[in-house]
Parts: C-alpha cells; structure tokens; sequence
C-alpha cells in the first residue's frame, strides 16, 4: 500500500479557518463573539475525534469519557500540584486519555457496529458514575471548581481574549494531528472503513491503526476537554454527559462526516445557529434532531458532501452522457 | 428480613417495568436490525399522551392508557413506515434517524408541556400490609398490567402467525422474504408493537415516578443494560435480564447505595458486551 502524506485542500482550508480565528481577539472585544467562538472550537475538536473515528466506520459516544479524562487530568495537577505551565497542561490533557485509550482499546476495538456503539455508550454512563463515585478526586457532583488560569511562559492567560486564543491555539494542534494521522493513513483507513474483513485478508494488520484511530481520536477529546474546564472555569461532571456525545455526533454527520472541512463546518454551524437562537435555546435540541433526519434522508454526505456532489454533477452536465437505460433501449430498437 | 423482601418486591416490579420496555428495544433490533435511540422518547410520548388525555380531556385513566398505547403504537408505525424504511439496512443511518427523532419528541414535549413536570399521579392511593411489609395499590396494579402485557406479547410472538412470520424474518431475512413474508408490512407493524410497548410502559410508570421531557435518558440508557445483559435481539433473554436488573438495582440501593450498584452493574454489562455480545443466555442472533 502507498504511503506518503497526501493533505487535501479540505484539510488545508480547515487548518487555514481554525487558524484564522486567532485574529479574532484583536478585532473585537464583543463577549458574546467569544463565548460562542469558543464554543463553536470546542464543539470542532469533539465533533473532529468523532470524525477520526467515522473514518473507520466506528459512531462513538466515548468522545464525553475522554473528554472528562483529559480536563479532570488538567483541572487536578494544576489545582493540586499548582502546575499551570500551558504546554505541560497541553500534554497533559492530550496524553492522559491517550493512555485510557491504550488500556480500553483491546477491549473495546473488538466490536464493530452496533455493538461499538453500545460500548462507547456504556463507557460514557460509567465514567459518568465514576466522577460521581470519586468526591475526593474529582469532587463528585460538585465538580471541581475554581480552574486557575494557565501561563504560557510565565504570562497568565486569564482574561478573555487569551481564554479564546489558548482554545484556538489547542483546536490548530488537534487538527493538524487529525489532519496527518487521516493523511498519512488514508488508504488504511479507508479500507477497513470499505471492508475490513477484507482489509485484513489482504494483509492489513487493522488492529494498529484501529487503535491508532482510537487513540488519537481519545487525545484529541482530551484537548477539547482542556479548552472546555479552561472556558468554564471549573470541571463538572455535567459537562460529559453522555447526551453531548448525540450533539458532536450530529456536528460531524450534518457537516459531513467524510471529511475534516465538512466536520469543522458543521461544528461551526450549529453551534452558531445554537447561539444565535438565542432566547429560543430551548429548540436548538430538536432543530438538531430535525436536522439529523433530514442529513440522513436528503443529503447523505452532509454538507460538504452534497456540495461535492453538487459541483461534479455540473462539471459533467454539460453534455448530457448515454445512461445504460438510453443504450439499452438503442439496443432493442 | 421485612426490608429485604421489601426491597424483592420493588426489584420485581422495576424488573416487570424494565421488561416491558426491553422487550419492545430488543423486538426493533431483532427484526429490523435497528437500534432504538428514540425507545425513551416513546416512552415519555406514552407517559404526556396519558397526562393530556387524563388533565385536559378529563377522560378516566384507564382509557387514558389506551389512548396513549395506540398513539405511541400508531406514531411508531408511522415513523418506520415515512423514514426508517427508506434505509432499513444501513445501521449507522437508522441509528441516526432515531437519534435525531429522540431528539424532535423530547424537544417537542418540553416546547409543548413546559419544562416543569406536571402534576400527574396514579389514580390508586392506598396500601397492602403484611407484617411490617407494604405494597401499594399503585405497584400491584403496575406489576399486573406488565404481567399481561409481557404475557400478550409472548403469545403474540410464539403463539400466532404473525409472530411465527416475525421470528422467521429476524431469524433470516432473506430465506424469509423468499417464502413470502413481506417485510414492508411487517416491520413498520414490529415497530409499532414496540414502541406501544415503550407507550404502555410511560403511561403507567410516570405517574408513580415522575414525568418530563428528559425522563426518556434514564430508560434508553436502562433498555440498553437489560438488553445487552440478554443478548440483542433475544426476547426470553430480555426478560430475564430485565428482572435480574430490576432486582439488583433495588438491593443495592438498599445495601449499597444508589451509584455503587449501578456501577457494578455497567461494568459487567462492560465485559460482557465485550467477551460474550450475545448475552449471559442468547446465542448469536444477527451479527451487528
């Protein structure tokens, strides 16, 4: 199989428009931009671990646990152990679920479909029931508040602008790891996504890159989960709630779920419309549910995929081909 | 003693109750090969049907409960029929489909019902004694109507055509079509079954516990323990997981307190998902 990485232009806008965010600190002081910007990057690291999974075929609800790993893992060593350096709080939150990973995939990489569903699912109700069970750790239905702002080189990031920035700074690192490992695994991915049994036949050792996956798709939540108790100032159990994994799985299927543009878009996009609804919040739940129906049975690619869909129908149209049907009935003639 | 055979007796009617909506999510799997992510959606669907036709329409709670079996039986049917059917094979999108329904019912109900749970209680007051052990009208009553309920569903499926022609699709559907089941009929009338299942369920439960737009979460997240527990798709092991949880769930927040047993409890389904996905008693029946 040919190795080699190969970035798409998707991967490149995605990467560009992420980036681009950071001016956004320095145009405006609007907080209501930022709360939902920060938001809208959060929601573009889940909905992306989601995503890395999708590639293999794999709809996870292990998005929320690792999450959780990875902002309770930051919100402890630096409330405990006053450790407060961004880059070793950065890792922190990225290795920390890496390494759950590592432990759960043996056990959880074994399924496939439903039955991973169901066991990404579990495991979101369990770590819920953990963070309840552990007051001592993580301060059980309290949480653990009071999250003392990071430094990057000894400067303090606690007013507004550097929450925004340090968000958009870890959104860029999480897709540019998800944007190499898809890259540079393109072909394996896809593979077992297309047929794994298949894949495997052919010499394919799925379960590394499976794990792979898995892994980077876990350090990627743990980020988000970082960027997430960093906005909110504290870690709350309420934050991981199995129900989040439904809105991030949304992001990725309405965006469109083949790749890293259309899942950063969709992100982009609903948690937008969420904010914009303003007062009428209480909607946004069903106008998600109405969207997801709609995606599944209209636009089965999302919105990048319907719109690459859109754009190779008109580069063809021009003339319109002899369809089988047309040939068929040449031939009867 | 007293409080152990109280606690069995709450096990038994949580196990009836986790019955019933089991068994309606394991039918839907079974057959269909869908997994139900919309399950609490219905039955919190049965539950605001039986409140409105009781509240507002003043009707007599018996007919109340009926009005909301066939409604959510009805919407069920339809819901198969308009939009699971058009991707029935296609597991990631019917997964979807009911997610992104689950999402429109409980949204719908907490636009139209408001966010607050209304006063809805069990028309029955009034308790049994033995001993220092009490049970109430309202439990009986419950622990009846799951009985027949699980009773008139097992006839349904073990006992009839229909039900032959049901197990005969879920066995294999592609042997079956060719001896003539129609699946275009059957399925949506499966998931009608089922879901009137999760209705009955919502209707005589959430007045004794509590009804709102978001009680749906806790029962998808239960129907999932029990059925894994039993295998997918196995009905006789549905309902036995339902009552083994039932029972758990009641003596360990007896003796243990609430979250520890259900601990316990989601980390077996855990491994057991993992090392034996067919169940403590199935045996392979559709691989997923």
């Amino acid at each position: 199989m040919m190795r080699g990485i190969r970035f798409s232009a998707g991967n490149g806008v995605a990467f560009l428009l992420v980036a681009a965010t950071a001016i956004v600190p320095f145009v405006t002081q609007n907080l209501f931009v930022y709360s939902t910007l920060n938001q809208a990057l959060i929601g573009i690291m889940a909905a992306i671990s989601v995503h890395v999974m999708l590639r293999m075929d794999l709809l996870t609800f292990a998005t929320p646990p690792f999450m959780a790993i990875g902002g309770y893992a930051v919100a402890i060593v630096s409330m405990r152990f006053d450790i407060a350096d961004v880059f070793v709080l950065g890792a922190i939150s990225f290795f920390t679920p890496t390494l759950a990973a590592i432990l759960l995939g043996p056990l959880v990489l074994r399924l496939r479909g439903t039955y991973f569903v169901l066991v990404t699912f579990v495991l979101s109700e369990i770590m819920q029931l953990v963070l309840f069970l552990t007051p001592r750790l993580t301060g059980g239905s309290n949480g653990l508040v009071g999250f003392p702002a990071p430094t990057v080189f000894g400067i303090s990031l606690s007013d507004n602008q550097s929450v925004l920035l340090l968000t958009t700074g870890l959104t860029v690192v999480a897709v540019v790891i998800a944007a190499f490992t898809t890259g540079y695994f393109r072909q394996h991915f896809s593979a077992i996504e297309e047929n794994e049994t298949l894949a495997e036949s052919l010499g394919l050792v799925i379960w590394h890159y499976k794990t792979l996956g898995f892994i980077v798709s876990a350090g990627i939540s743990g980020l988000a989960g970082f960027a997430l108790v960093n906005m909110l100032l504290m870690a709350h159990p309420s934050s991981f709630t199995s129900v989040t994994a439904v809105n991030y799985i949304a992001y990725t299927i309405v965006g469109g779920r083949a790749s890293l543009l259309g899942t950063a878009i969709g992100a982009a996009l609903l948690v937008f419309a969420t904010n914009l609804l303003g007062g009428q919040g209480e909607y946004s739940e069903g106008l998600y549910g109405l969207l997801i129906i709609l995606v599944v049975l209209i636009a089965k690619g999302g919105i990048t995929g319907s719109a690459a869909t859109l754009v190779q129908r008109l580069r063809v149209s021009p003339q319109p081909a002899a369809t089988p049907s047309k040939l068929a009935q040449e031939a009867q003639r | 003693m007293d409080s152990f055979i109280q606690a069995g007796i709450i096990g038994i009617t949580l196990g009836a109750q986790y019955a019933l909506l089991a068994l309606g999510f394991t039918l839907i799997f079974g057959i269909l090969g869908v997994i139900n992510f919309a399950h609490g959606g219905f039955y919190v669907l049965g539950g605001y049907f039986a409140y409105a036709a009781v509240s507002d329409a003043g009707m007599p709670y018996p007919i109340a409960v009926l009005l909301a079996v066939i409604g959510t039986g009805v919407l069920g049917w339809l819901f198969e029929v308009l939009l699971v059917e058009r991707c029935v094979d296609d597991h990631l999108a019917t997964m979807m489909l009911t997610l992104g329904l689950y999402l429109v019912i409980s949204n719908a109900m907490l636009i139209v019902f408001g966010p607050q749970s209304p006063h809805f209680t069990f028309p029955l007051s009034g308790t049994f004694r033995a001993g220092a052990v009490y049970v109430t009208a309202a439990n009986l009553v419950v622990l009846a109507v799951c009985f027949v309920a699980i009773g008139a569903l097992y006839i349904l499926i073990y006992r009839t055509g229909l039900g032959r022609a049901l197990r005969a699709l879920a066995d294999d559907r592609g042997v079956a079509t060719a001896m003539g089941m129609r699946p275009r009929v059957l399925f949506p009338l499966a998931f009608g079954v089922a879901t009137a299942l999760a209705g009955l369920t919502g209707a005589i439960i959430t007045p004794i516990l509590s009804l709102s737009p978001n009680v749906g979460d806790p029962v998808l997240v239960s129907s999932f323990i029990v059925v894994i527990l039993g295998g997918l798709g196995s009905i006789g092991g549905a309902t036995v997981a339902a009552f083994i949880v039932g029972i758990i769930e009641s003596y360990s927040s007896v003796y243990l307190g609430g979250s520890a047993g259900a601990l316990v409890l989601f980390v077996i389904v855990l491994l057991l998902l993992v090392f034996r996905p067919f169940g403590l008693f199935g045996r392979e029946i559709r691989r997923a």
